[in-house]
């Protein structure tokens, strides 16, 4: 492709088309008109390769606005939009007329819900494929990573705004963006044009969209309240659909369209076959839900979330200071118990590494007593905000008997609907949640109640949440971090880990934002570290193991398996990627202290 | 009405009359084309009304007005999709058997049609429909189960399907005829190709070919009888169906979610004149309308727009939608299941209801979505769903459910046939064959968990279980065999535990610290001096016909403890609520582990000093395992070794020779479903003899008093175990070597937990009553000796002497060692015998 001769941004379906024609073109040539378009089933013809050199090679990614709840009525349909959410829902694959013949061309229906010129009836015409993933903003994610990739400012925005927005815009003369759209101005290519194509299908969608609808904010914790919550119908291409998991965070570049015919229900439907053969999609109307046709997409990880990406090698010297840092901020906030502190550090930076069988390698939860309702309002709430302020996504969740009796954690398919409802527990790869035990007082706990007990258990020992599926239930595997405040050892949620809270002093800590940045890139980087390690220290912590063993006769494959745990995460906390004993004996010292307070 | 038949159904077939159509011949040879619109009708309004109703794309939206073609319109859409005469399923209604009747004569068999004039080709393929005719003939006509080949029988002269038509004729009652698949393919490969890939048109020969047999050999016979294929080749994964199966026949397994009511689905349409009361003919339904007549066709009447539908006159057919979803084992992990849309028709319809696992055998279409239903343009998308042919319920695949056999035979019989199902069970019979499954078994039992060996092949006994007997008297033997493990911490108790718990189909696992027999529900309790918080909850009922796995067992409440007395000998708890006590069921097994009062396990004490548990209830446990931490450096090496590598190397500890988790859970379900295994005669002969000697043993020459070894309960247990033992190979019969095993198994438990330490022999006095035989021994022997001693020093009504000096003269007189406890308790006993009185610290001769 020579330079982008579209405005992607403002038309990408006129990109799309044209690289379909022209590769039409080229395969009808090479085939001799013999149904040129079989070969495009499932296989791209270049129209994602335009997009993703744009996107990611001329930095057209800063140009192309983020589709949230707040603009869900200003972007116009047919542009492009990005979408970073969870795939909360597969909701299988859709049939569609992927290519027709429109006289003596191929015309292609791909990444989009409607045939952009009508389609003659009777016409040849190709079946394709596509999956339908029902996605939404991440539970429990943090405000700073919204500010991490912010699309275009307004002034940007303005290029795909409706048409009395645009009349400012052509004063505002010189925007790249114009730029790019006026290379092309023989094409179809701007926005201005659109319209008028369009005309018969699509009116004017910001009208139609009452000003109501826009007004759902993103807000860390109420996406489980059904309804409130903001989704998006994703549409992807050419892929195999076990390349997306359930509840995994991604970002999502691709068209927006809005069809309000398609919401229009049917009423008059004389044929009762297209009413009890229902849709899915049906229940999420376009003017709520909106669809995405994606063009490229990839799946996020913490790292992606950090504002900007320093290019910084993680060096061990580097990792250490930041270490350091951190580690006293912690022991701030824990009221100067500088061994919660060094615990809670092994516990942010832990995560699941293999799973085998029934055992889980790599997880730390931790278990905080001695707290009580007041010093949980003091400490619980400075301890949450930090979270909050270095983890993507965290929940802090108040555990008591009335909660535990009404909440819904278990996700659950609604067979009537055909779709997942989700539940607390559906959560990413990588949340933190803190659960407050101080609330617990004794009580009955009726059925959901003991159900609910039962998954948080399961949870905590194998990182496993059943999903009911009515008929039967399904386990599916999660890395959730988990975090309880408690007054005495937790029974009901049993962490991995117990530590006696010890505070001697109450300060009120405020970290500025370059410290928590460094620190979040600080998380995110080490527990992305590969961990290797020479055969010779296997041999040194066996020994080390055996004597301990010797010296005493309690401990046993847990202890051991939760000491190397701890070990490999402090050895990596200093940006080393191989254990050593210096880091074993750490730990060893840490378990000595914390025995002493268990007394 | 007939006559008119033919004509009609070539006059809406005479657009189809231009250079592309796809059967150019049906016009120059009438009787074919009524032949096969005929068919189709039949087809039409039993099997699959959308076969015309909603042919692939053309929604009604679609439908033109100006008269081109629907039939063309459908053809091009799709390009390769052949065109289903649908429309002349609108006109003609030509009632099949006169039709039949009509074409009896002139054709004698498959090669009649093919003399017919020029080939006629299915559209946009080189399938002749000549030759399908004579296949589909010749595979009814000729097909002979190879199964029945050796058999000489008169009736067996005629082929396999002959029969079946013989007998849908006899009793009037059948109105499909199943056809194998398997048996196509067999007998013509090429046919069986076509069916899969042409399935409308390949089917509709079929119902043709099928009427035309029957019409010859019963004339009479009205009804239709409808061709059912089932058990194709190759079945389909649900999430794996894509678009180049649109219109071909796929065969999905998968569970029913829901389905729809019955719907009843207008077939024919018939209307009175409001103004002078005359019928019309029946009207068919094409594509979901129907159109009204406008002008009452009575000669004298005429009158326009007075007809109106009479509903009880009309026809109708039943339709239901089934939602059809992938099973769990077919779910890729991080994936949710994939569901399909299933259409059923008259017979089918509720054939299945939500839950059932089935196995459907259908032609895959699609539709396109309308956007509203006066406009023309047509959405991109489709809907797809599957036209249901044939339903077959494989609940077998079921492994792992209740013990309960709720299907009926006639079902399970069928559902054998199920070649997957019975593959896997194969595998597992296969695995029961190998002469080392036992070993295997064990092996597989927590592999992450060393040493333990005789642990573990009591715990496989456990999740394998013990035949129950109900006698007819009433009286009730568990078959449930319970297990308590009782050692040091950190001995992987409760990893063995957790292990069980998952292995097992109901497992509960449970800390005895909250654990209530009843009740679904929980307490939260709250520890008031150190903040734990403790969860009791009713595991018992929740684990019926499963494992309950209660962890630290010891401090399980007194209350809830008396509880799992009826539960371990009665299998059933009682509760009471509202004044009503219910008994609930709680068959389950208990697999309890406790822990030694002083943080470890002293070996001079015996098991019942050292976990504080009352002997009633430990003598319920079948197996009793002391697990001891041995402090053995080469132990500790191993688990030292394995939690390096399961923490460095990519922890591929996958040890050869061992089953999988699934596979493991479906050995064992199976076993416990299918196999119920007798004692042979050999097998009771020796449980008696090894009991005998077993009791014998505690006659030790050499020792005066008789040491219990072995009691009634021992036995039943041995029965049990050896129950288990033979399930674990598949065997119907208990033999020898699993009661030799169980003698093996329950010996080794005892030794560890009934070994009276002052002796060294097995001593069952030891859990049945707490004290071992010696003991008992030593306390009389103690008794006489002070009898004796304040016979002699003590005057009748004497000076009371003190405990201290009445110490020193025992330790004087005797070799034993004796503790100030053990004299107050032997006081105790000459106090009630009446020859003593003490008071405090002192006593009197009385």
């Amino acid at each position: 492709m020579v330079g982008p001769q579209y405005d992607l941004v403002g038309n990408p379906l006129g990109a799309v088309r044209a690289t379909f024609e022209r590769a039409a073109a080229a395969a009808a040539a090479e085939s001799g008109g013999r149904d040129p378009v079989a070969a495009f089933r499932s296989k791209d013809w270049g129209a994602s390769e335009v997009f993703r050199s744009f996107l990611f090679e001329q930095g057209g990614l800063d140009k192309v606005p983020v589709l949230d709840a707040s603009n869900l009525g200003l972007i116009k349909p047919n542009t492009l939009v990005r979408f970073r959410g969870m795939v909360q829902d597969m909701l299988g694959n859709e049939f569609y007329a992927g290519a027709f013949k429109d006289g003596a061309t191929w015309r292609t229906n791909k990444f989009t819900d409607f045939s952009p010129f009508s389609m003659p009836h009777p016409c040849d015409s190709h079946l394709w494929e596509r999956h339908l993933f029902h996605c939404v903003p991440v539970p429990g994610q943090n405000s700073w990573t919204l500010d991490s990739s912010p699309g275009p400012d307004l002034r940007q925005m303005v290029n795909c705004l409706s048409p009395e927005q645009r009349e400012k815009r052509k004063r505002d003369g010189d925007d790249d963006a114009m730029d790019v759209s006026e290379n092309g101005n023989g094409e179809s290519s701007s926005c201005s044009k659109k319209p008028k194509e369009d005309d018969v299908q699509i009116p004017s969608s910001s009208a139609e969209m009452p000003a109501s609808e826009n007004m759902p904010q993103m807000n860390g914790n109420d996406h489980h309240i059904p309804g409130s919550s903001f989704s998006c119908l994703v549409k992807i291409y050419d892929m195999p659909e076990s390349q997306v998991k359930l509840n995994d965070v991604a970002e999502f570049i691709g068209v927006y369209t809005f069809d309000p015919e398609l919401a229009a229900p049917n009423d008059n439907s004389d044929d009762i076959m297209y009413d009890l053969i229902e849709d899915v999609t049906a229940q999420l109307p376009p003017s709520k839900v909106p669809r995405l046709h994606c063009l490229v997409w990839r799946k996020l990880s913490s790292v992606d979330f950090l504002a900007k990406h320093p290019a910084v090698e993680p060096l061990p010297s580097l990792l250490k200071g930041i270490r350091q840092s951190l580690l006293s901020h912690l022991t701030l906030v824990l009221g100067k118990d500088d061994l919660a502190a060094n615990c809670l550090l092994l516990h942010l930076l832990s995560r699941l590494r293999t799973r085998v069988d029934v055992v889980t390698v790599g997880r730390l939860s931790l278990n905080f007593t001695g707290f009580n309702r007041e010093s949980v309002s003091i400490f619980g709430k400075q301890l949450n905000t930090l979270i909050q302020g270095l983890m993507p996504y965290s929940q802090a969740i108040p555990l008591s008997i009335e909660y535990l009796n009404t909440a819904t954690l278990q996700p659950r398919k609604d067979n009537k609907s055909g779709r997942l409802v989700t539940a607390i527990l559906q959560l990413p790869q990588g949340t933190h949640l803190t659960f407050d035990e101080t609330l617990l007082q004794s009580g009955s706990l009726a059925s959901k109640g003991v159900e609910n007990t039962v998954l948080l258990k399961n949870l905590m020992e194998s990182q496993m949440v059943e999903y009911d599926f009515e008929y039967y239930k399904l386990e599916m595997a999660t890395d959730v971090q988990l975090l309880t405040l408690s007054e005495g050892k937790s029974n009901i949620l049993p962490s991995d880990l117990v530590v006696p809270f010890r505070p001697s002093t109450v300060s009120e800590v405020n970290a500025t934002s370059e410290e928590l940045e460094s620190w979040r890139w600080y998380l995110a980087t080490v527990r992305s570290l590969p961990q290797s390690s020479e055969p010779e220290i296997y041999q040194t912590i066996q020994d080390e193991m055996v004597s301990a063993m010797r010296n005493d006769r309690s401990l046993g494959c847990t202890e051991l398996s939760r000491w190397l745990t701890m070990a490999q995460i402090t050895a990596s906390s200093f940006g080393e990627k191989s254990l050593s004993l210096e880091h074993w004996q750490m730990v060893k010292e840490l378990e000595r202290l914390r025995k002493e307070r268990m007394q | 009405m007939a006559s008119n038949g033919g004509g009609n159904s070539n006059s809406p077939y005479s657009p189809d009359v231009r250079p592309s159509s796809p059967l150019p011949a049906t016009n120059s040879s009438p009787p074919q084309s009524a032949r096969r619109a005929g068919g189709r009708l039949r087809r039409g309004p039993t099997s699959s009304p959308s076969l015309g109703g909603f042919e692939t794309p053309p929604p009604p939206g679609r439908r033109i007005p100006s008269g081109a073609g629907a039939g063309r319109q459908r053809q091009n859409w799709t390009g390769r999709f052949p065109p289903t005469p649908s429309t002349p399923m609108s006109t003609d209604d030509v009632p099949p058997s006169s039709e039949a009747g009509e074409e009896d004569t002139p054709e004698t068999d498959g090669g009649g049609v093919g003399a017919d004039a020029t080939p006629v080709f299915v559209w946009g393929t080189n399938i002749s429909v000549q030759d399908v005719n004579a296949a589909i003939l010749r595979f009814l006509r000729h097909f002979r189960d190879p199964r029945d080949a050796g058999r000489v029988d008169p009736v067996m002269d005629e082929g396999k399907y002959m029969r079946a038509i013989h007998r849908i004729l006899e009793l009037e009652g059948g109105e499909s005829l199943d056809v194998d698949a398997h048996d196509v393919f067999d007998h013509d490969p090429d046919l069986y190709g076509k069916m899969v890939r042409y399935p409308l048109e390949v089917l509709a020969i079929f119902d043709i070919v099928l009427m035309d047999l029957v019409a010859r050999m019963e004339p009479l016979f009205e009804k239709h009888i409808q061709t059912r294929i089932y058990n194709l080749k190759s079945s389909i994964c649900l999430r794996n169906l894509n678009p180049s199966d649109i219109e071909k026949m796929v065969s999905i397994k998968g569970m029913i979610i829901r389905g729809s009511s019955v719907i009843p689905e207008l077939k024919e349409a018939v209307f009175r004149c409001l103004v002078c009361g005359f019928y019309s003919e029946p009207v068919m339904v094409d594509r979901g309308r129907v159109t009204e007549p406008h002008i009452c066709q009575k000669e004298q009447c005429k009158a326009s727009n007075s007809m109106t539908l009479v509903h009880n006159r009309c026809r109708f057919a039943d339709k239901q939608i089934i939602k059809l979803q992938e099973t769990p084992d077919e779910i890729p992990e991080g994936g949710t299941p994939h569901t399909v849309s299933v259409l059923m028709h008259d017979k089918l319809v509720d054939a299945g209801k939500p839950g059932d696992r089935v196995e459907i055998t259908g032609i895959y279409r699609a539709m396109s979505i309308r956007i509203g239903p006066s406009q023309r343009t047509v959405k991109s998308i489709f809907k797809t769903y599957i036209d249901c042919l044939h339903i077959k319920k494989t609940d077998k695949s079921r492994l792992h459910i209740e013990d309960s056999m709720d299907t009926d035979n006639t079902n399970a019989s069928k559902s054998s046939e199920d070649s997957h199902v019975t593959d896997k069970i194969d595998k597992l019979k296969e695995l029961s064959k190998l002469p080392d499954i036992y070993d295997r078994l064990t092996r597989s039992l927590a592999p992450n968990i060393w040493e333990l060996d005789d642990v573990k092949r009591g715990l496989l006994c456990q999740l394998f279980g013990g035949n129950a007997l109900r006698l007819p008297s009433g009286a009730n033997f568990r078959g449930d065999i319970n297990i308590l493990l009782v050692g040091d911490p950190g001995t992987s108790k409760s990893q063995l535990l957790q292990y069980m718990h998952k292995l097992s189909p109901r497992g509960i696992y449970t800390s005895g610290r909250g654990s209530s027999a009843v009740g679904l529900t929980a307490y939260v309790a709250k520890d008031p001096e150190t903040g734990e918080t403790v969860l009791e909850s009713g595991a018992l009922v929740l684990s019926d016909k499963g494992v309950c796995c209660i962890d630290e067992f010891d401090k399980m409440s007194d209350n809830a403890r008396s509880m799992l007395h009826e539960v371990m000998e009665q299998q059933t708890v009682s509760i009471a609520k509202a004044g009503i006590i219910a008994s609930l069921n709680a068959r389950t097994s208990v697999l309890a582990c406790a822990n030694p009062s002083e943080s470890r396990y002293n070996p001079r004490l015996s098991v019942i000093d050292n976990i504080h548990l009352p002997p009633t209830l430990l003598s319920r446990f079948d197996l009793i395992y002391l697990i001891l931490d041995k402090a053995d450096e080469q132990t500790d090496r191993r688990l030292a070794k394995h939690i390096v590598s399961l923490h460095f190397e990519n922890p591929e500890v996958v040890e050869h020779q061992v089953l999988d988790l699934p596979t493991l859970v479906a050995y064992i379900s199976y076993a416990r479903k299918f196999i119920q295994p007798k004692l042979s005669d050999e097998a009771a002969e020796e449980l008696t003899r090894g009991y005998v000697e077993m009791r014998k043993r505690g006659n030790n020459p050499g020792s005066r008093k008789k040491v219990i070894t072995a009691t009634a309960r021992q036995i039943e247990s041995l029965i049990r175990l050896s129950e288990a033992l033979a399930r674990m190979r598949f065997s119907e019969v208990v033999g020898v070597r699993d009661v030799a095993e169980a003698f093996r198994l329950l010996e080794v438990a005892m030794q560890q937990s009934a070994t009276d330490h002052a002796t060294g022999t097995i001593d069952m006095d030891l859990i049945m009553t707490g004290v071992s035989a010696s003991e008992r021994q030593r306390r009389d022997n103690l008794v006489s000796a002070i009898r004796d001693l304040v016979m002699e020093k003590m005057q009748l009504g004497g000076p009371s002497m003190r405990m201290a000096e009445l110490l020193e003269e025992v330790r004087k007189q005797s070799s034993m060692e004796v503790h100030q406890h053990d004299l107050r308790v032997a006081l105790g006993t000459l106090q009630s015998e009446g020859s003593v009185f003490v008071h405090g610290d002192s006593f009197k001769r009385t």
